[in-house]
């Protein structure tokens, strides 16, 4: 009965299959005894391009299409046909044999959609996904006689969209860690929900050094976290050449796998306790990097999934590592930056455009006198002197025109009114595309130097001031000196030993700073030059500090007295005695010059330029008088001065 | 060195007692006579408000002290005057179109002074 067969004609190498089957011994009996209802649904399983099948009886007795066959792994086809379901699908039978039964007690067809079934061919254990419906098929009473199923495969797919998740949530997860480790540690966590290792651990590779550091590992037991250095040979030279390629290396079993061949490599697979791996590298720039690896202490097959999901996840934890290490190193160098400014004794201060200060350095704002929130947000004019702020913007206009750093100096006018002077050097900070969005200055506080140079000024000044009056005084001395009718030797003599006085008097004020001198310091430096050792002229009286014109003044009289005593008084003659005694009484110091033991004394019959030195003079620098006395018995000198006046006067400007 | 009728009357303000001396015999050489002399602020201040000279010699520092009140006191009461200094040609105030003799004096710019301070140079 050919025709009874027909229903399996276009059903391909299936069709075929059951064609030439002996059905005989089996539940379903010969192919012509089949019910309709079989051979109608038998049909369009045959001849659907789906994976198809029907399962007949209560037995599900599996008889099924080309499709379906090419889906039957570990040589189940097509030793599968004719087959109860339950010993085809043994290894997921316990998950469908209720949803079987279901179809067949309740005429309810069942439709699944990315179900997980737990495969375990060969020994091995996975995740699989299927999508598939259950229709029931009644027989010829009309009760349920079997099931029509269609199939389709979607774990590649749910995989993927699992890998998906999981890196999307590793990318949100990853992104907002600061700390290299805690990336490593986030990245294993996630890692380690799709890849069962007993080690899962992050690498990175120093080319110069020959060594790979492993950065950090998340263990279970038995295997250790071997975080650490090692030498890159040890891997396994091919291993090493497959890294380098950026080649994803599986290794199953590493007492078996072909690439690790020497007896030393194997030795450090075993001693870290791999069993099996899966790496990946990381190459960039052409050079290979770092790597994310799984190892386990048993040997395991390593799906496709779980190689493709390391891959994604050690593209992120590279790039986070990566973009964690720039901004730690742009925290530092900015923490350097700021160290910098807190501490630089430089005066640092930043603005905008309109001259707004937008900070300053605790030097700056110590130097203001003011905290830097109290700074920060006024105008730089708030701290100029007047007139300066014009200045300032004027440097301000040049750097925008013309680019570059100005140096100039203003004037700052601190909290409490200090006026100091800042050399500013200012340059203009840009934005990213070139354009100016405010300025920084540097400045150096050089108001001590100011102060410096216009002492110094001044210094200059007065010693040109003191020059010149030397200078008139000596003219003033020569003139005297050489005045019309003297005797020209007599008159150089007396002019050498005026400039002499002149230069000792000098001589001891520069000793004293030109503060002044002791009135013994000065008897001593004038009378000790003409005593000639012989102790013929003494001075006492008490301490007294005079002022240096006061002081040059006494010299040059001292001098003069000493000079005539020597030619007509008291020292032209052995025994001749002079006695110089100062007192003070009050505000009054008065001086007393008495020569004794001297040939007597006449009153000269014309006042040279020494008595009237000594008259005038002397009287106008002590702001007092001196009056000659000239007693036969020796030439006496009273000399008043008001000490408040010769003592009390600093320096002259 | 003109002759003169009578002798040009000075006022010397000068604080250096040997250079004011030096000054007079200087002065006494070119025909003039120091009435007056002043070595301080007051006392030049003083010699100026009593008058009776023709022409006033002013060392611009006195011993620290500017002389310039005297300088504006003459001015106000046209007096001729002219300055002497050890500094440079600053510190005249602004008596800048008076004579300025730099110490030391040389005889013949205390005359070219005087002449043109009194108006006859």
């Amino acid at each position: 009965m050919p025709e009874l067969k027909a229903f399996l004609e276009g059903g391909g190498e299936a069709g075929a299959l059951i064609r030439a089957h002996d059905w005989n011994a089996t539940p379903l009996g010969p192919i012509r005894e089949w019910p309709q209802s079989l051979r109608s649904s038998l049909g369009i399983a045959l001849r659907s391009p789906a994976a198809s099948a029907v399962f007949w009886g209560s037995d599900h007795v599996f008889l099924y299409n080309d499709a379906w066959g090419s889906l039957l792994a570990g040589g189940r086809h097509p030793w599968a046909l004719g087959r109860p379901a339950r010993e085809v699908l043994a290894d997921i039978w316990p998950a469908l044999a209720e949803q079987f039964a279901g179809v067949l007690r309740d005429g309810q067809a069942v439709n699944r959609i990315d179900e997980l079934l737990v495969r375990n061919l060969g020994g091995e254990t996975f995740d699989s996904y299927w999508s598939y419906s259950l229709l029931p098929v009644a027989g010829e009473d009309g009760r349920i006689a079997g099931i029509l199923a269609q199939v389709r495969e979607s774990t590649p797919f749910v995989l993927r969209g699992r890998r998906e998740a999981l890196i999307l949530r590793m990318a949100e997860r990853l992104r907002l860690l600061a700390d290299p480790d805690a990336i490593l540690d986030a990245a294993f966590e996630l890692v380690g929900e799709e890849v069962d290792a007993a080690r899962i651990g992050y690498a990175e590779l120093d080319e110069g050094a020959g060594t790979i550091s492993i950065l950090g590992c998340a263990v279970k037991p038995p295997l250790d976290d071997i975080s650490g250095t090692f030498s890159i040979p040890d891997f396994g030279k091919d291993i090493d050449e497959d890294l380098r390629a950026g080649r994803t290396i599986r290794i199953d079993d590493s007492a078996r796998d072909l690439r690790l061949g020497e007896a030393h490599v194997r030795k450090v697979y075993a001693a870290l306790g791999v069993a099996s791996a899966l790496i990946v590298p990381i190459v960039s720039g052409e050079r290979f990097r770092a790597m994310l690896f799984a190892h386990h202490h048993e040997p395991r097959r390593w799906s496709d999934h779980e190689g493709a999901l390391l891959r994604a996840a050690t593209e992120h934890v590279w790039r986070e590592i990566s973009r964690a290490r720039a901004e730690a190193e742009l925290r530092r160098s900015e923490e350097r930056y700021r160290r910098l400014f807190e501490q630089a004794n430089d005066l640092i201060v930043l603005a905008t455009l309109d001259q707004v200060i937008t900070d300053v350095n605790p030097a700056a704002a110590a130097a203001i006198e003011m905290p830097r929130e109290g700074i920060i947000g006024h105008s730089i004019a708030d701290f100029l002197a007047p007139g300066q702020f014009d200045q300032a913007k004027r440097m301000l206009e040049q750097k925008i025109e013309r680019g570059g750093t100005t140096q100039h100096e203003l004037i700052i006018v601190s909290r409490s009114g200090k006026h100091l002077n800042w050399d500013i050097n200012s340059t203009l900070t840009l934005d990213k595309s070139g354009n100016p969005v405010g300025l920084h200055a540097i400045a150096r506080d050089v108001t001590e130097r100011r102060r410096a140079e216009e002492r110094q000024r001044l210094l200059v000044n007065e010693l040109n001031h003191r020059v010149k009056n030397t200078l008139a005084l000596v003219q003033g001395l020569a003139l005297q000196s050489f005045k019309d009718g003297r005797d020209m030797a007599e008159a150089r003599e007396a002019f050498q030993h005026r400039l002499a006085a002149l230069a000792a008097a000098h001589d001891l004020l520069t000793r004293e700073s030109w503060e002044g001198a002791t009135l013994d310091a000065l008897a001593a430096e004038t009378l000790g030059l003409h005593d000639g050792g012989e102790a013929r002229i003494a001075w006492h009286g008490p301490p007294v500090r005079l002022n240096p014109k006061a002081a040059v003044s006494l010299v040059m009289a001292l001098h003069e007295l000493c000079t005539n005593a020597a030619k007509y008084g008291a020292l032209s003659v052995r025994e001749g005695r002079v006695e110089v005694a100062w007192s003070v009484a009050g505000d009054l110091l008065t001086i007393l010059w008495r020569e004794s033991g001297g040939p007597p004394v006449r009153p000269p019959e014309r006042r040279g330029f020494g008595f009237r030195m000594i008259e005038r003079a002397l009287a106008a620098d002590l702001d007092g008088s001196a009056k000659l006395d000239f007693d036969p018995e020796g030439l006496l000198c009273r000399i008043e001065a008001s000490l408040a006046d010769a003592a009390s006067r600093g320096e002259e400007e | 060195m003109s002759a003169r009728a009578a002798p040009l009357r000075i006022l010397l303000v000068e604080d250096e007692p040997i250079i004011a001396m030096t000054a007079e015999d200087m002065l006494d050489a070119i025909g003039c006579a120091v009435v007056a002399s002043a070595a301080t602020l007051e006392e030049a201040l003083a010699a100026a408000a009593r008058g009776g000279f023709d022409l006033a010699m002013l060392d611009i520092n006195l011993n620290g002290v500017r002389s310039l009140p005297v300088a504006d006191l003459l001015k106000q009461a046209g007096t001729p005057f002219m300055f002497t200094t050890g500094y440079g040609a600053d510190g005249c105030g602004p008596h800048t179109d008076v004579p300025l003799v730099p110490k030391p004096y040389r005889i013949v710019d205390l005359e070219a002074a005087i002449a043109r301070a009194t108006g006859g140079g």
